[in-house]
C-alpha cells in the first residue's frame, strides 16, 4: 500500500469532487451521495480508482457491500482488512 | 457467455446455455406456461433472467421486462399486465401474489433434465415481449415488439459490425430494456462472445473481461473520459489509462438512447477509440447508425435497411419500418397510440431532425421541446442546453420560458461545492455565442445533481424536464431567484 488508506481514500474522493478541493478538509462521516454529491457512477469511479492505488482487489466485495459503503469512515472500514501493510 | 459482477463469474458455452434454458423451459410448462402465456422478469441483471428469456422463446411465451426499482411485485402489477408468473430478485412480502416467484429458483430449475421440445415458429407479427417506455411521466406505456421486427433489426445492424467469433460484446445496462437483450439473440445467432454484467460493476470487471465492444450511454462514456483524463493527470500515458479501463481489445464502443456531447466524441476519437452514435425508439427499434466507413460528424448516422425517415413539414423525423415493431401500446392511456403510431407503419417520434444529401440524419431536438416566445420566435432548446453542458461549468442544463422576462435555465451542478463564479462565467459565455432570442437571463442551481436515484434523470440519464420544472417552479417563476446574467 502506497500511503495510509486514509489519506488516499482522501486524495481519490477530491479527484471525483468538482475542483479537486484540499482532501483534508473532507469530512469523513459525511454522506457522499448526500453531501458532497457524488453519482452511484462516480462512486464506482472512486472506489475503483482507490481500490487500485490501494492494491485492493475489486473482488473482494460485492455490489452489496459497495451500496453499504456511504462515507469516506465507511469505505476505509471496508477496504482495510483487505489492505496489505505498508514494508 | 459469461455473466460477471464484483465477487462473481460464471460461464457457459452455447451448448451449457441452451441445455440449461431447456431445462428451464421444461419447468415454466410445468408451472402452465406455454404459448399465449405472459412471464414477468422483475429483476436486475443475472443469468436467470437470459435463461428465462430464452426459455420463454422455447415454449412461445411471452416475456414483459420491468425494470428494477420502477415497478414492485405486488397484485397491482399481476393484474395490471395480465401476468402468468412473476420472477423477482425482489423480496417477496407475506401477501405477494401467487404468480410471483424469486427468480433465484431458476438456477435450480436449469439444473434439471432438459426438456423435450417441439421447435417453435415464431411468425412476423408475433410479439415476443412487452417493453416499456422509460417511465418519466406516469405509469410506463407498454409495447409489444414482433417477432419481426427484433429478427430485421438483428440482420440489419449485423451487417454494419460484422459481429463473429473473436468478438465479446460487453453489455450493463439493464435487460428489461430490449435492445439489451439483442445481443444474447445476435450472440446466438452469430457465434460471439456476450458478457453481462451491472452498472455497479461494470467498471470494476471491464478491463479483464477484455471485451471488443461496449455497449453504454453517453453518460456513461463521459463519466468514463473524466476518470482517464483524471488517471492522466495523475501521470499514467493516455493509452494505458484507455486500456486500464476498457481493457485491450476494444474494436469500438456503442452509444445511443440520448444525445452525445461533440467533445465526449472526440476524446474518445483522440483516445483511438471508435465510438458509434445511433438513433431509435422504444417504438421504432434502432433506425439510424454511424458505423465504419459511414460516419459523419455531429449526426446519428443513415437509416438501416427496413427503415426509412420522413421529416415533415415542421421538422419533425417520422420514422417507416418494413417490420414495425408494433402499430399500437397494449398497455397505455387511451389517445396514448393514436399520438405517436400513424398508418402504413408509420412513427412520429417526436424528435427534430434534418437529413443531408447523403441520408445521415442530424437530432435537433424534441418537438415538444420548442419554447414560443412572445414574440413568436420559436427556440429549440436542446442546442442552448448542450452549449451550456459543454462549457464543463455544469453537468446538465434545461431551459424553460415562464415570462416574457426570457430564458430561465436550471442546471445540475458537478458533485461538489457550487462554484456560482464559474456558472456565472459559463452563463456569459453561453450568451455571447447565443442568438438574442435563446439568451438566458437567469440560471438555478439545483439543490443537487440530476440523477436517476431522484427521478430527475431517466434510467437513459436523460433530464426529466416537467420534474426539474416542478421541484424548482418557486424558483424558475422567482424574478429574483439564482444566478443572473449582466
Amino acid at each position: 500500500m502506497p500511503t495510509d488508506l486514509d489519506t488516499l481514500a482522501r486524495v481519490k474522493l477530491s479527484q471525483v469532487l468538482r475542483d479537486h478541493p484540499d482532501p483534508a478538509t473532507l469530512d469523513p462521516s459525511e454522506d457522499l451521495v448526500e453531501v458532497y454529491g457524488v453519482s452511484s457512477l462516480n462512486k464506482v469511479l472512486f472506489l475503483t480508482s482507490l481500490c487500485k492505488a490501494a492494491s485492493v482487489g475489486l473482488h473482494n466485495f460485492t455490489e452489496d457491500d459497495l451500496a453499504r459503503m456511504r462515507t469516506l469512515d465507511g469505505v476505509v472500514n471496508a477496504l482495510r482488512p483487505h489492505a496489505v501493510p505498508e514494508g | 457467455m459469461t455473466v460477471i459482477g464484483l465477487g462473481h463469474r460464471t460461464s457457459w458455452s452455447a451448448a451449457d446455455f441452451y441445455d440449461q434454458a431447456r431445462a428451464v423451459a421444461g419447468a415454466l410448462r410445468r408451472r402452465g406456461a406455454g404459448p399465449g402465456s405472459r412471464i414477468g422478469i422483475l429483476s436486475a441483471n443475472r443469468m436467470e433472467w437470459v435463461l428465462l428469456d430464452l426459455a420463454a422463446l422455447m415454449i412461445k411465451a411471452q416475456t414483459a421486462g420491468f425494470e428494477p426499482g420502477k415497478f414492485t411485485p405486488d397484485a397491482d402489477l399481476v393484474e395490471r399486465y395480465d401476468l402468468d408468473l412473476l420472477f423477482t430478485d425482489v423480496p417477496l412480502p407475506d401477501d405477494a401474489p401467487p404468480q410471483a416467484v424469486p427468480i433465484s429458483i431458476v438456477a435450480d430449475h436449469a439444473g434439471e433434465v432438459p426438456a423435450d421440445l417441439d421447435p417453435v415458429q415464431w411468425a412476423t407479427t408475433d410479439c415476443t415481449t412487452v417493453k416499456f417506455t422509460s417511465g418519466s411521466t406516469g405509469v410506463p406505456k407498454g409495447l409489444e415488439a414482433t417477432a419481426g421486427s427484433i429478427d430485421s433489426s438483428l440482420h440489419a445492424v449485423q451487417g454494419l459490425f460484422g459481429h463473429g467469433p473473436g468478438d465479446d460484446i460487453l453489455t450493463f445496462l439493464p435487460l428489461s430494456i430490449l435492445q439489451q437483450r439483442y445481443w444474447l439473440y445476435s450472440a446466438l445467432y452469430w457465434g460471439h462472445d456476450l458478457t453481462i454484467t451491472t452498472y455497479q460493476s461494470v467498471l470494476a470487471v471491464m478491463s479483464t473481461v477484455r471485451p471488443t465492444v461496449v455497449m453504454g450511454v453517453p453518460a456513461f462514456f463521459d463519466a468514463v473520459r473524466r476518470h482517464i483524463e483524471n488517471s492522466v493527470a495523475d501521470g499514467a500515458e493516455p493509452a494505458e489509462a484507455v486500456a486500464e479501463v476498457f481493457g485491450d481489445r476494444i474494436r469500438y464502443l456503442w452509444t445511443g438512447s440520448a444525445p452525445a456531447d461533440r467533445a465526449m466524441l472526440d476524446f474518445y476519437g483522440r483516445a483511438g477509440l471508435e465510438i458509434y452514435e445511433g438513433y431509435g425508439l422504444n417504438e421504432t427499434c434502432i433506425v439510424t447508425k454511424n458505423y465504419p466507413g459511414a460516419t459523419r460528424e455531429g449526426s446519428v448516422g443513415r437509416a438501416l435497411p427496413g427503415k426509412e425517415i420522413i421529416i415533415d413539414d415542421d421538422g419533425v423525423v417520422h420514422v417507416r419500418s418494413d417490420f414495425p415493431v408494433n402499430t399500437r401500446y397494449t398497455f397505455a392511456a387511451p389517445g396514448s397510440s393514436e399520438n405517436i403510431f400513424g398508418p402504413g407503419g408509420l412513427v412520429r417520434t417526436g424528435d427534430l431532425g434534418r437529413l443531408d444529401d447523403d441520408g445521415f440524419l442530424y437530432i435537433l431536438g424534441r418537438a415538444d421541446d420548442v419554447l414560443v416566445l412572445g414574440n413568436g420566435k420559436k427556440i429549440i432548446v436542446r442546442p442552448v442546453e448542450t452549449r451550456f453542458r459543454d462549457t464543463g461549468a455544469v453537468s446538465d442544463c434545461v431551459l424553460y420560458h415562464p415570462s416574457s422576462a426570457g430564458l430561465v435555465a436550471v442546471v445540475s451542478p458537478l458533485p461538489g461545492p457550487v462554484d456560482t463564479g464559474a456558472v456565472s462565467v459559463a452563463l456569459a459565455d453561453v450568451n455571447a455565442v447565443s442568438e438574442p432570442d435563446e439568451r438566458i437571463v437567469r440560471v438555478i442551481v439545483a439543490d443537487e445533481p440530476f440523477t436517476v436515484e431522484n427521478g430527475l434523470l431517466t434510467s437513459q440519464f436523460k433530464p426529466v424536464r416537467h420534474r426539474i420544472a416542478h421541484r424548482y417552479s418557486n424558483r424558475i417563476d422567482d424574478p429574483k431567484a439564482g444566478i443572473r446574467a449582466y
